[in-house]
């Protein structure tokens, strides 16, 4: 009898401890939860705060920002079209060499390639995408740009240019866009292709006709989220773009981007609450917003687009 | 009950370490602190320094034009034995004077320029009375690329225009070619740019920042860089950075004076400004191992400059630096 009472006891000790544990681990998976969202309501705050301080100093306009072509804070010239110009461009000239080739190396790897040199290719794809931004930025500094100039003449092409930083941008971001859409096309049921082939297409209409259409969701998020990267991209552009804001459509040119110029404004270290200072959360809001609209856009596109398969 | 202990346990031994280590601060203040001044001298007004026996940290910000002279400084001045940490940021004489007299961080500005009048202020609002030390004299180089072939010599107009207003050459000097000037400048943060602001524009900022094709950079390489690639290129910086990649530039001659020792030690090149340290009393007296440092430093700056690039200054000069060490040391040696 009494040890029946024992084991009951026992019983009903053992669950309250298992449900305190419970408790406890729950609350701190939730607290690393809540962290990552602390953080980013924190950096909105703080860039907000000090963008808000920017715009309410009295000595610029939503307008003038919006609207000049001539970004020169020391000298009270507030227009951010030159930056975002020069951001436009190097991103655009990244996508220009990453999509083409990212996706080719997709539909290479998902359809052509046998399993023993995918399983060779993919973590050198790795390594590409591991190597520090730093490099890369070097990288374009004394080897693309040398070669530009071999190619379209030693002085058209100038020393920082905004050819040379987003081609290294664009290779910074092909392994991204290639190993993204790779999932996206492996991702297509063998069902829908087995059918084609059945119909009598051959390798390069089913990669092309059937495979890339039904995983034109995953690419665009794909393309996307390298955009997203490509404008958000710092090292390279401080080292090779150029270190003074020019409104320029040529990409043999020297043209600051919004993150370069963050980039030199801040190694200076200049005063607090000067409005050099307060620019630079400016263009940072802006940049963080351009981004997020990008990534918004991507997700709607995969919502939207999604063949649902089963 | 055995994790609280534990715990405990931890805090308690964390703490002693932490106690342990203001004790160890506040050996400063005695006697003990200037155990590194050496009984002989070999310097006219400073006591001699022994590195071996400086303790403590010590933080140097300011201008990159300062920045190589005291990297060599402090090299040596490990070399001969001193131990501790001496960090040294290049950021600028502005950005240097933020950190010394507005935030109150570092324990010397390094600087390029005097210091100014609202800087002075805000450190004596931080208790710290500036005390200049004048190390020597830098001299601006004008430079262009070698492949450059029609100028030698510019006037200080001429300059106003090429850095100014001017979109090509020809703009400038009609037998020049019509080609873009790409300038390459120091940032709006360097004592550099001020200082060429000064004497070519009469401290007005917007023409230079308002010239098209201009890059700027707090970073002396990037401008190298920059001239070194294009034919049409021009830009100035500190003579030292010059001395570094005179096989990759060429220099101007400045109202047909070329730079020099002999030129800057008579003053008739129009480009040459002098060289400072800041520190204050105060900072001195609770720190010993800066006053140890800056001794040191006066000493024997005069055997490392010209190896840097720069021209020493004139003996009075630095005699009047060491001086003020010796007076700001007053009544603690």
């Amino acid at each position: 009898m009494k040890t029946a009472i024992d084991i009951d006891l026992f019983q009903k000790d053992l669950s309250t401890n298992l449900q305190k544990r419970e408790f406890l681990i729950k609350g701190i998976l939730y607290s690393f939860a809540v962290i990552s969202i602390a953080v980013t309501l924190g950096i909105v705050y703080i860039l907000g705060k000090e963008a808000f301080l920017f715009f309410s100093g009295g000595e610029v306009s939503i307008i003038e920002f919006f609207t000049s072509g001539e970004w020169q804070p020391v000298i009270k010239k507030f227009g951010i079209l030159p930056l975002l110009n020069s951001t436009l461009l190097t991103s655009f000239i990244a996508m220009v060499a990453a999509g083409p080739m990212g996706l080719f190396a997709a539909i290479y790897l998902s359809e052509y390639a046998s399993d023993k040199f995918k399983s060779k290719i993919k973590p050198m794809l790795e390594i590409l995408a591991g190597i520090p931004t730093i490099v890369y930025g070097y990288f374009a500094l004394t080897f693309i740009t040398p070669f530009l100039k071999n190619i379209f003449g030693y002085e058209v092409v100038d020393v920082y240019n905004t050819a040379s930083a987003g081609i290294a941008i664009g290779i910074l971001i092909f392994p991204m866009i290639a190993s993204m859409s790779e999932d996206a096309l492996s991702g297509v049921p063998s069902g829908i292709k087995q059918a084609a082939y059945g119909l009598g297409a051959t390798k390069l209409e089913v990669s092309i006709g059937i495979v890339v259409p039904s995983a034109v969701s995953g690419i665009m998020a794909a393309f996307i989220i390298g955009l997203s990267r490509a404008v958000g991209e710092t090292m390279i552009v401080a080292l090779a773009a150029g270190a003074g804001s020019n409104f320029t459509f040529n990409p043999f040119r020297a043209a600051e981007t919004m993150t370069g110029y963050i980039a030199r404004i801040s190694g200076g270290d200049i005063g607090y609450d000067t409005v050099d200072y307060n620019s630079i959360f400016a263009i940072g809001i802006f940049l963080f917003i351009i981004t997020l609209i990008l990534n918004i856009i991507s997700q709607k596109i995969v919502q939207r687009y999604r063949e649902i398969y089963d | 009950m055995k994790k609280i202990l534990v715990l405990l346990f931890l805090l308690t031994s964390v703490s002693t370490v932490f106690a342990g280590g203001d004790k160890e601060n506040s050996c400063a203040d005695k006697p003990g602190a200037y155990s590194w001044i050496l009984a002989e001298s070999d310097d006219s007004i400073l006591p001699s320094v022994n590195p071996l026996e400086v303790k403590g940290a010590i933080t140097a910000a300011g201008s990159s034009t300062v920045y190589p002279l005291s990297e060599r400084m402090i090299e040596r001045f490990k070399n001969e034995g001193y131990s501790g940490n001496i960090t040294l940021d290049s950021i600028g004489s502005g950005a240097g004077f933020e950190r010394w007299a507005v935030q109150a961080e570092s324990d010397i500005s390094n600087a390029s320029r005097p210091i100014k009048e609202k800087e002075v202020k805000a450190a004596r609002g931080n208790g710290r009375e500036p005390i200049e030390f004048r190390l020597g004299t830098d001299a601006l180089a004008v430079v262009i690329n070698p492949k450059n072939n029609f100028i030698t010599n510019v006037t200080l107009q001429e300059l106003a225009i090429i850095f100014g207003k001017a979109e090509k050459w020809s703009d400038v000097n009609s037998s020049w070619p019509n080609e873009s000037i790409k300038r390459y400048i120091p940032g709006t943060d360097s004592g550099t740019f001020d200082y060429f602001v000064e004497e070519v524009f009469d401290k007005d900022k917007k023409p230079i920042l308002s010239a098209s094709n201009t890059q700027l950079s707090e970073d002396d390489n990037v401008l190298v860089r920059g001239v070194e690639g294009d034919k049409y290129a021009i830009g100035f910086f500190g003579f030292a950075y010059y001395a570094e990649n005179s096989e990759k530039l060429n220099v101007l001659n400045i109202e047909g004076v070329e730079p020099g020792s002999a030129t800057v030690d008579n003053a008739t090149y129009p480009l040459a400004r002098p060289i400072f340290m800041y520190c204050s009393a105060n900072i001195m007296q609770e720190k010993p191992q800066v006053a140890a440092f800056i001794a040191y430093y006066l000493s024997y700056v005069n055997e490392e400059i010209g190896d840097v690039g720069y021209f020493p200054a004139a003996k009075a000069e630095l005699n009047k630096a060491k001086k003020n060490w010796m007076k700001a040391m007053e009544g603690k040696l």
